[in-house]
């Protein structure tokens, strides 16, 4: 057991690192911040095809697709720095995370080729179609159609929560061919398809970040459907457990901490009472960081993640939740255009435990497979 | 990083398991607060178990592993000190060890035979003869004592105190790593079995859901103890025994809660692991204490 890095792992972050130097504006920082703004949409663009161009967009995808065949601690390392820096590659860190190992392992040729390249590029963005109005944590009883009629699927319905949709190319859409857990399946749909009319919700968040999407009579063929009907359930399985330790959330709650803590300090606000509060975040933040190190070295070393993820998952909402009423009780200015990073930070912290799937689903996941208690009767 | 453990780290961490495993059930016909471990002690002295971290091929790192096993078992030893703190020191110093505090009375104190006396940045050894120590009743699971009057001692240079004050929090940490685990065990094998309303506790999502926290929360102390351990910084040690006093805080309680009365006896063993967690909430200062020590080796630069 260590606890170091290699010298491979600490260049590999300091060339990162570097890249961010290089490549971020000046004021960046006081962009628009809502991670799917159209400000944030153009600039990840931009940004996503000089990380690529630099070869730090994919490098754990094969390199068949463009990357280095670079270990899950290279792809986690790229993460923190990139979550650490305001996540600049804005929506596509999904492409990078599981939308393209799903299709690397999901789709058929013709599907890889027409959607892999561009996601490698960085120049494609993403949503994903899960939520619906009457599907939430229970998402197996989601409502949206596809109904197959000839060399076509014609879908009908309504997702809600729907992050990046305004400016997706792509939607990854789950949808129901049939009834029952089994009868739910993924299509690849173009958003420019006829019939998809996608509406912005304001929310607290950001600019741009959650939206409903309507879907009316929307016809594609059946090249669209990923795998086979029904198959949804399996390869949402795969995508969701890649997800859950996606984003190192606690790598910017940690710096948004710090940097709090240095404002206190210069204003001679650094008392006892402050003290203890962000000491006790700073050892959430180092606790959750270690539960998803856990788990990148599970992956490194081929073992089958279980509920551990979802005890990352937790730990990291546990450490978010905390950094956040840290900076609302001790730097309030900061939320008062004080600090636009602070301000960016506290906005995206609040879905810590929702995106992603309801936190007090992971509960439930830890006490069933972590635990052992009995199942709760249904 | 790379957390696999070494084939060395493998044998030793099987061979404490072992060990352990004959000491896994509290005595039926032991009713008291603090289940001392005499024959235990004697088995991890005779298997040189207390010099782990000595050998270059196990280290502290396995040490802390070890330590935290050990306290998931309902008797105690004094091991912690001896396994973490003691290797931090020069010459070979008899053990059992104790820390006094501030004159407060302290674990292990009375049948110590080296003193550990902090007060704030200043550590200072002793070695009391038996008339120098006493034993206390107290609540606590561990056999407690104090020392009787002053004690000639040997401060320890200010380096020499800081580095024995960050082990000190490391085996805080590890041994509140191996308490919370096996509190949390206890509690969720009682709500498997208990049924009330028709059906076993445990399947009542309202405590399901603190159980789960709880396990978060003393599966967060595990890593940063042992991380700890592997580092042996002063940062690492501060954050983990932040973590390992804050989690216990919440642990004792609801575990607690989740026992119910049955926790309250002295027959059920709850209370040999959440009334150790109690003696260690108070050391190095407790929160405030590994918070001063935070801010000053993580919040230094910013």
């Amino acid at each position: 057991m260590d606890f170091n890095w290699d010298d491979a792992q600490r260049g590999f972050r300091a060339q990162v690192r570097e890249f961010l130097a290089a490549n971020l504006p000046r004021d960046w920082e006081a962009l628009a911040h809502g991670p799917g703004s159209e400000s944030q949409s153009a600039f990840s663009k931009q940004f996503c095809a000089r990380l690529a161009a630099a070869g730090l967009l994919v490098p754990h995808w094969p390199a068949r697709w463009g990357g280095r065949d670079a270990d899950p601690w290279t792809a986690f390392i790229l993460a923190e720095e990139m979550w650490e820096a305001g996540e600049p590659r804005g929506g596509q860190y999904m492409n990078v995370n599981w939308i393209g190992p799903t299709l690397m392992r999901h789709g058929n040729a013709q599907q890889q080729e027409r959607y892999i390249p561009p996601m490698a590029r960085g120049e494609t963005i993403w949503c994903q179609g899960f939520s619906e109005p009457e599907a939430g944590s229970d998402l197996a009883s989601l409502r949206t159609r596809a109904e197959k009629h000839g060399d076509v699927y014609r879908i009908n319905g309504q997702k809600i929560w729907t992050s990046y949709a305004g400016h997706a190319d792509t939607c990854f859409l789950l949808a129901r061919t049939s009834a029952g857990k089994g009868g739910i399946s993924i299509f690849l749909l173009p958003m420019t398809t006829p019939g998809i009319i996608v509406r912005q919700i304001p929310s607290i968040i950001g600019e741009g970040d959650i939206h409903e999407v309507f879907f009316d009579n929307v016809e594609v063929p059946a090249s669209a459907l990923l795998g086979e009907e029904g198959q949804a359930w399996d390869i949402a399985r795969t995508a969701l457990s890649l997800e859950r330790v996606g984003i190192p959330r606690f790598a910017m709650a940690a710096r948004m901490l710090h940097r709090a803590v240095g404002m206190l300090k210069r204003a001679g606000r650094f008392g006892q009472g402050a003290i203890e509060q962000a000491a006790k975040a700073r050892a959430a933040c180092e606790a959750a960081r270690f539960y998803s190190y856990g788990i990148v070295d599970q992956r490194r070393h081929g073992i089958a993640t279980g509920a551990e993820a979802s005890a990352a998952r937790y730990a990291t909402v546990m450490a978010e939740r905390q950094v956040a009423e840290f900076v609302v009780e001790q730097v309030p200015e900061a939320l008062a255009g004080g600090d636009a990073m602070l301000q960016a930070h506290h906005q995206r912290a609040i879905v810590a435990g929702i995106a992603s799937g309801a936190a007090e689903i992971q509960l439930n996941l830890i006490a069933t497979e972590l635990l052992k208690l009995p199942r709760e009767p249904r | 990083m790379d957390f696999r453990l070494t084939s060395d780290q493998e044998a030793l961490v099987a061979a404490v398991d072992k060990l352990a495993q004959r000491f896994e059930l509290k005595p039926t016909e032991f009713h008291g607060l603090a289940l001392a471990g005499t024959e235990l002690e004697r088995e991890l002295e005779d298997g040189s178990y207390f010099d782990i971290a000595a050998v270059p091929e196990l280290g502290p790192l396995a040490a802390a592993m070890a330590v935290e096993r050990l306290a998931r078992l309902p008797y105690t030893v004094e091991c912690a000190l001896s396994m973490l703190v003691r290797p931090q020191l020069a010459g070979d110093l008899p053990r059992p060890f104790a820390v006094v505090e501030h004159g407060r009375p302290g674990r292990f104190v009375a049948g110590a035979k080296t003193l550990l006396l902090v007060d704030g940045e200043r550590v200072s050894v002793a070695h009391p003869a038996a008339a120098d120590v006493e034993a206390v009743d107290s609540l606590y699971a561990y056999p407690m004592g104090r020392v009787k009057g002053a004690l000639a001692s040997t401060a320890l240079s200010a380096a020499e105190a800081a580095a024995i004050r960050t082990w000190l929090r490391i085996a805080l940490a590890a041994e509140m790593s191996g308490l919370l685990q096996a509190a949390i065990a206890s509690a969720v094998d009682h709500i498997t079995q208990r049924k009330q309303f028709g059906r076993p506790l445990g399947t009542f999502q309202a405590l399901r859901h603190r159980m789960a926290e709880c396990a978060v929360l003393a599966g967060g102390v595990r890593w940063l103890a042992l991380k700890a351990a592997g580092t042996g910084t002063d940062g690492d040690a501060a954050l983990a025994a932040m973590h390992a006093q804050e989690s216990a805080t919440r642990i004792v309680y609801d575990t607690h809660q989740m026992l119910a009365a049955m926790g309250m006896t002295l027959e059920h063993p709850l209370h040999l692991w959440t009334y150790r967690a109690k003696a260690l909430l108070s050391e190095q200062g407790g929160r405030g204490g590994q918070a001063s020590a935070v801010a000053q080796h993580c919040f230094a630069a910013d």
